[in-house]
């Protein structure tokens, strides 16, 4: 453990006290933050010895280190761990979870709890990721997994079953995350910090934020197809039903697109603190930097098909995502140029920090421009899947993204840990990292313009690629030389490094104001924002001399100097531990699925009802900045990124409309007046939801247990309904393996009713808590809304399927 | 390797060979398709003709000649010599190829350009700017004045940029995917299989495997078809690839400039053995490119040699019958037709010379030198082994 | 002291309910009409686009009043709408790709 700086007294570290068992019940988003960094580390060495072999196995032609077999695993996961374990989890868990509520002025998180349910599920999918590892099963077909190769025909071992799951659970840790830091910048920010006064590491991951969520659902409606098709016959990516495999190659990129930028938008944002702190400078055109961050996140959701111009989409369609591909050069350039404007003229201080910034302009830039490059689809035909787009996306997610994260380090290292790493090591550190990258990746831009395609496992000795290749080798044992030093650099800090104090950078913003390491608090007392770069002005004073006026909160802070943290939960553990078991069961042994669904479903109503109550977070639930309540605006983000799962779905159902090569169809099977009437009960049940939100509103508790009650009897209705419709299709001979149709139906409408059941159970539990008078009523109010919403939203999905599915049957597509 | 066999996995063939560049024509392989062999005129003659040749592509493909001597474009360029990097991109043979080119060119072009001006703003600031001796004397923060000017100027420099790059571009996206094909087009069916590509002339009653030929100057149709997974074409010499997937019929169409013989490879990663997926087009003068024909549309050569008889009756009673063709004896279509086989440089993916050796060495034992092989070891040794091949080999 | 204050506040309002009643009476009408349309046969191409305004009529209501995307913060909408955008045009633009992808081009 770290050995803590003495100069802490009067403030305790948050990293003081508590053992193994504080550690995995914390709910503190510091500690949460070191968790996830210390997790990242740890995969970070994995993938790079999976890198080192792949590059000791290419370093002479036709080599025999690895088989075809052990290198296939090894691109995959070393794909898989860099991006899914190491780069997003260190944006999203580390950097964001650790900085963003200093850098706020908040005491932690939106939702402590979730935040620790976050990292547990993380880390238990990464365990399923890597698990295939003690058997050699491991995932063998690419971090971008194409189907059909994934079918369970080309790929009959258990390798994928553990990509596609733990893919799976490890998403929905991100989705959790992401909810829970959007719903924390939106409401969470001190009273004046205004969304132009931000820092721009906010900015960067709140974009960051909002693409987790509308990017991750896509992904998880591909992974449950890939599972479904492995796991149950279905035909989502078959040729032989009529299906297409390229239906996974959309859903993937959808998600896949904006992932990278999920990966680089952090680094933005590391870029854009320590840029202008030792620079000594404000951030040039703040505000073109921030829209410019808001405009790179919205166009990145909009060029996915820019991955697959190989495919032959059609002139049309490659023109119209290399024109929006190109687009986003435009906003990047702004924020290369606004780096470059910020240290013209400024105090350069040439700390380990700085260098990796200055190289991650260079080998950022170098790597955007070579996406430039396959952004126009001719030369994309020649540099897809060539060892020119390896080179590209490491310039840009290993010289960016990583570099930026390193960087990062270096700069909140003190503030996590409260000691300096060591300047000399650090340069040492830097130098062979800039050294051993260049050297690595470089080349790997003249293999691919010599022809050498990615995710070969060897290759002949006259093709020339020997000496590149071999330079690549090289470099990537000085990287990993680099790495090493990185190591003792951190364990020589936390033995003993120099004591670093608040603010060893002379920083700009309030994460500084406070003790490093800080209190479990955070800010003693929530600090008034009244300009940019706040904590900056305190120390310089403000320009012209005069102080602005102090903000104003739009909902009274907590008086008289007391601070109520939420205590530890075992809860988060547990139920991540109940999500793997059930998910991981599934695949091999049922009963253990069956214990860990009960272990989940028991431990997160408990969770609930000790969030619900736990009355000491009750003040901190409505936003000093924005007077709304967090858990609506939770509830409503969640909502977002729900449109998107079912979007996926209807796409899907859309898509595979017409296509069935037998079997009843839906112009044959569906009957309309059966549904009409599940349809009218539901949007009746939406009316009672809301007489009873209405009811306990004016404090009428009786009449609000009433039509509550008539709700749950309702929902209770549509679902025995459409039990019934699914019965009499099996009946007919309609399964989920029968046609297209049968399982993009089964699967969309499967959901929904899902979505139900989980609904019913939430308004059961309400229910049951509002008869027996356990709610606190203020509780108990904003408890029904939230589930509302959530019922409300789960009957607006089923006004569009009932349109699409069952009033549209007969439509044919032109 | 394998036991019994050393392998021959030294090749020498080269992608066009230097008469590109030397004006000498220069053998890809060992003499087999016809070809002659003769002497390389030494390497200050190519490299003179190589210099010359850049430039006069540099000159062709950019106004401005300040775009050639950029140091990324340099580089890059280094992947221009067929002889040393026989599967380059930067080397230009039909149609397609050439236009993809002069687009990389451009973007090259204006990429260096900013990458330079990137590191050069990168290099003053620092020359400048950083404060070294003062570090810790407290001084007041530096002004920080902004310009919208400047940021209107970053904002709209790489627009104009991109839409310079972005009309070529699309021009060439349109031209080479909604093109009338040709009436005189010669159409061949691909189908990708793991891990060897089939080869269909439907108008010439041809099929074959790994290899295809195409008479230089024509327009050639290559119909994607996969049977299994998703592989991709790539020809680097001809310019670009395009993604086989099951299902679904592709196109990729361009007429080949130059005689050669061309690397492909399976851009895709589809299993296994996707490395050992590589096949070869080679470019023929349409005079040799009719000989081949009329060679490949008859039936299989009778064997002359006692040998080769011997190994024919081999061939029919073993289980090689259950998934190979060889016209008038077996109809298996699960691997490669075998028709010609003896006439093909190379086999196995185009990953191994056809020699007796390799294909002695391949019979005994697939898997060794293709991981996931679908052909079993079928356990021929010795006398039998040498008799089969010699068969194989006589199928010209 | 919080909750007592915005119960006086809740008291002070003006009921919902018959606006509650109304938005139900108008969602059944709304699904009849649908139901009723998506029969005659005669209407062909014009279906569709006639199914989407009266299903998107029905969506609306239920955002607007039982969702109370019309008397809360604006905030909520800033989240909500754009998510349902993209949603949509995520559904256009795949629908658009793989509709040409199956016809070959």
């Amino acid at each position: 453990m770290v050995a803590l700086p003495k100069q802490i007294e009067v403030e305790e570290s948050y990293l003081h006290g508590g053992g193994i068992l504080g550690w995995l019940t914390t709910i503190d988003h510091k500690r949460i933050a070191v968790l996830y960094g210390v997790t990242t580390l740890f995969f970070f060495l994995v993938g790079g010895v999976e890198a080192l072999l792949m590059r000791t196995q290419l370093a002479r032609p036709d080599n025999t280190v690895l088989s075809a077999y052990l290198y296939n695993e090894m691109f995959t996961m070393h794909g898989t761990t860099m991006i899914f374990l190491v780069v997003m989890p260190a944006g999203l868990g580390f950097f964001s979870n650790f900085v963003v509520p200093l850098q706020i002025g908040a005491r932690d998180v939106a939702f402590p709890r979730l935040n620790a349910l976050s990292y547990w599920i993380f880390l238990f999918g990464a365990i399923v990721l890597n698990i295939g590892w003690f058997h050699n099963l491991s995932p063998d077909a690419g971090w971008f997994g194409y189907a059909n190769l994934t079918e369970r025909y080309y790929s009959p071992g258990a390798n994928l079953d553990f990509w596609s799951l733990g893919l799976l659970i490890s998403g929905v840790s991100s989705v959790l995350s992401g909810l829970n830091l959007l719903t924390t910048v939106i409401n969470m920010r001190a009273p004046g910090m205004t969304f132009m006064r931000m820092p721009l590491f906010v900015w960067s991951v709140m974009v960051m934020f909002v693409l987790i969520l509308v990017a991750f659902p896509p992904l998880t409606v591909g992974l449950i197809f890939l599972v479904l098709d492995r796991f149950f016959d279905t035909h989502f990516y078959r040729v032989v039903a009529g299906a297409t495999p390229l239906l996974w190659q959309h859903l993937f990129w959808l998600f896949g697109h904006p992932e990278v930028y999920i990966m680089v938008l952090p680094a933005f944002g590391i870029m854009s603190e320590i840029v202008p702190t030792f620079s000594r400078k404000p951030l040039y055109g703040y505000p073109a930097m921030a829209y410019s961050t808001a405009l790179i996140g919205f166009l990145s959701y909009g060029v996915w098909a820019h991955h697959m111009f190989a495919v032959g989409m059609g002139p049309v369609a490659d023109s119209a995502f290399a024109l929006t591909s190109m687009l986003i050069a435009i906003p990047t350039g702004i924020k290369i140029f606004s780096w470059i404007a910020t240290m013209w003229g400024g105090d350069l201080k040439m700390k380990t920090a700085f260098l990796y910034a200055l190289a991650f302009i260079v080998q950022f830039t170098a790597g955007g421009l070579s996406g430039i490059m396959h952004a126009q689809p001719p030369i994309d035909l020649q540099q897809t899947d060539s060892y020119f787009v390896v080179a590209h996306f490491h310039y840009v997610l290993f010289g960016g993204s990583a570099f930026a994260l390193l960087g990062g380090l270096y700069y909140w290292w003190p503030k996590v840990t409260g000691r300096l790493l060591d300047e000399r090591l650090g340069k040492l550190n830097f130098w062979t990292m800039v050294i051993g990258f260049n050297l690595t990746f470089f080349p790997m831009h003249i293999l691919g313009a010599e022809g050498m395609p990615r995710r070969i496992y060897h290759y002949a000795p006259d093709m020339g690629w020997n000496l590149m290749n071999l330079l690549a080798t090289i470099g990537a044992f000085t990287m990993a030389f680099s790495a090493l030093i990185l190591l003792i650099n951190m364990l020589k800090s936390i033995r003993g490094g120099e004591l670093s104090g608040p603010d060893p950078w002379d920083g700009r913003n309030l994460e500084w104001k406070v003790p490093s390491p800080p209190p479990e608090y955070n800010f003693r007392e929530i600090p008034l924002v009244r300009a940019r770069d706040q904590f900056w002005h305190d120390k310089y004073g403000y320009e012209g001399g005069a102080t602005p006026a102090a903000p104003a909160p739009a909902h009274p802070l907590e008086e008289g100097g007391a601070i109520h943290m939420p205590a530890p939960s075992i809860y988060p553990i547990l139920i991540a531990a109940g999500l793997t078991m059930g998910v991981v069961g599934m695949m091999l042994w049922i009963r253990v699925a069956v214990c860990g669904a009960f272990l989940t479903a028991f431990c997160a109503i408990a969770m609930g009802f000790e969030y619900a109550n736990a009355g000491a977070e009750d003040e901190k639930q409505i936003g000093a900045a924005t007077g709304l309540d967090t858990r609506k605006v939770g509830v409503w983000a969640f909502i977002g990124s729900e449109s998107l799962f079912f979007a996926s779905l209807i796409a899907t159902y859309l898509i595979y409309k017409g296509k069935d090569l037998g079997g009843p169809t839906a112009e044959t099977i569906l009957e309309v007046g059966l549904t009409t009437t599940t349809t009218f009960i539901l949007l009746m049940s939406s009316l009672t939801m809301v007489l009873a939100q209405d009811s306990f509103r004016r404090g009428d508790r009786s009449w609000g247990l009433r039509w509550l009650i008539a709700t749950i009897i309702l929902g209770s209705l549509f679902l025995g309904g459409q039990a019934y419709e699914f019965d009499s299709f099996f009946r007919k001979g309609l399964t989920l393996q029968t046609n297209l149709f049968g399982q993009t139906f089964y699967t969309m409408v499967g959901f929904h009713g899902a979505h139900v059941t989980v609904g019913v159970i939430i308004l059961l539990a309400l229910a049951a808590a509002s008869w027996t008078g356990w709610f606190e009523r203020r509780h108990r109010d904003i408890a029904v809304e939230c589930a509302a919403l959530y019922w409300h939203f789960v009957d607006i999905v089923w006004i569009v399927i009932f349109s699409i599915v069952y009033l549209m049957r007969s439509v044919a597509k032109a | 390797m394998s036991a019994g066999f050393a392998v021959d996995r030294k090749r020498k063939p080269r992608a066009g060979g230097l008469s590109e560049y030397c004006g000498c024509e220069y053998s890809a392989m060992n003499a087999r398709g016809g070809r002659r062999q003769a002497g390389n005129k030494g390497p200050s003659l190519a490299l003179i003709c190589l210099v010359k040749r850049l430039r006069q592509r540099a000159a062709a493909s950019f106004k401005s000649p300040i775009f050639a001597i950029l140091p990324l474009t340099a580089i890059l360029l280094c992947a221009c010599d067929p002889s040393s990097f026989p599967a380059s991109t930067f080397t230009p043979r039909s149609d397609l190829a050439h236009w993809v080119l002069a687009v990389y060119f451009e973007v090259i072009g204006w990429d260096s350009i900013i990458l330079i001006l990137i590191c050069t703003l990168v290099f003053l600031c620092l020359t400048r700017y950083s404060t070294r001796a003062s570090e810790d004397q407290p001084k007041p923060p530096p002004p920080h004045p902004e310009s919208l000017g400047l940021e209107i100027a970053w904002t709209m420099g790489p627009a104009l940029i991109l839409l310079f790059i972005a009309v070529p571009s699309l021009r060439i996206v349109f031209r080479s995917q909604s093109p009338a094909p040709a009436p005189n087009a010669l159409i061949i069916n691909v189908t990708a299989h793991q891990w060897w590509w089939q080869f269909d002339y439907p108008s010439m009653g041809i099929h074959t495997a790994n290899e295809a030929h195409i008479p230089a100057g024509r327009q050639v149709r290559f119909l994607l078809r996969s049977a299994d997974v998703i592989h991709s074409f790539w020809v680097p010499a001809m310019g670009g690839k395009r993604d086989v997937i099951p299902g679904h019929v592709n196109e990729l169409t361009f007429t080949p400039s130059a005689p050669g013989n061309y690397i492909g490879e399976c851009a895709e990663f589809c299993g296994l053995s996707h490395a050992n997926m590589r096949f070869r087009i080679i470019v023929q003068t349409p005079v040799a490119f009719d000989d081949w024909r009329a060679n490949q549309s008859g039936g299989p050569h009778q064997p002359a040699l006692a040998a080769a008889k011997a190994g024919e009756r081999i061939y029919m009673t073993s289980a090689c019958t259950t998934c190979h063709a060889i016209a008038g004896y077996s109809s298996g279509y699960i691997g490669p037709n075998l028709t010609h086989f003896g006439s093909r440089h190379t086999f196995a993916g185009s990953t191994l010379i056809n020699s007796p050796q390799n294909v002695a060495a391949w019979i005994e034992n697939p898997q060794a030198l293709k991981p996931g092989a679908q052909m079993p070891a079928l356990g021929l040794r010795g006398r039998e082994l040498s008799e089969l091949v010699a068969y194989l080999e006589s199928l010209k | 002291m919080n909750s007592q204050a915005q119960t006086a506040e809740a008291a002070h309002e003006p009921s919902r309910t018959l606006a509650y009643v109304v938005v139900a009476g108008l969602l059944a009408v709304l699904t009849a009409m649908e139901v009723w349309v998506s029969y005659i046969h005669a209407l062909g191409v014009v279906l569709v686009p006639l199914l989407v305004v009266l299903s998107g009529a029905k969506f609306a209501l239920v955002v607007l009043f039982y969702m109370h995307l019309h008397y809360d913060s604006w905030a909520f909408s800033v989240i909500f709408v754009p998510a349902l955008m993209l949603a949509m045009t995520v559904v256009v633009i795949l629908l658009f790709l793989m509709i040409r992808f199956f016809e070959g081009f």
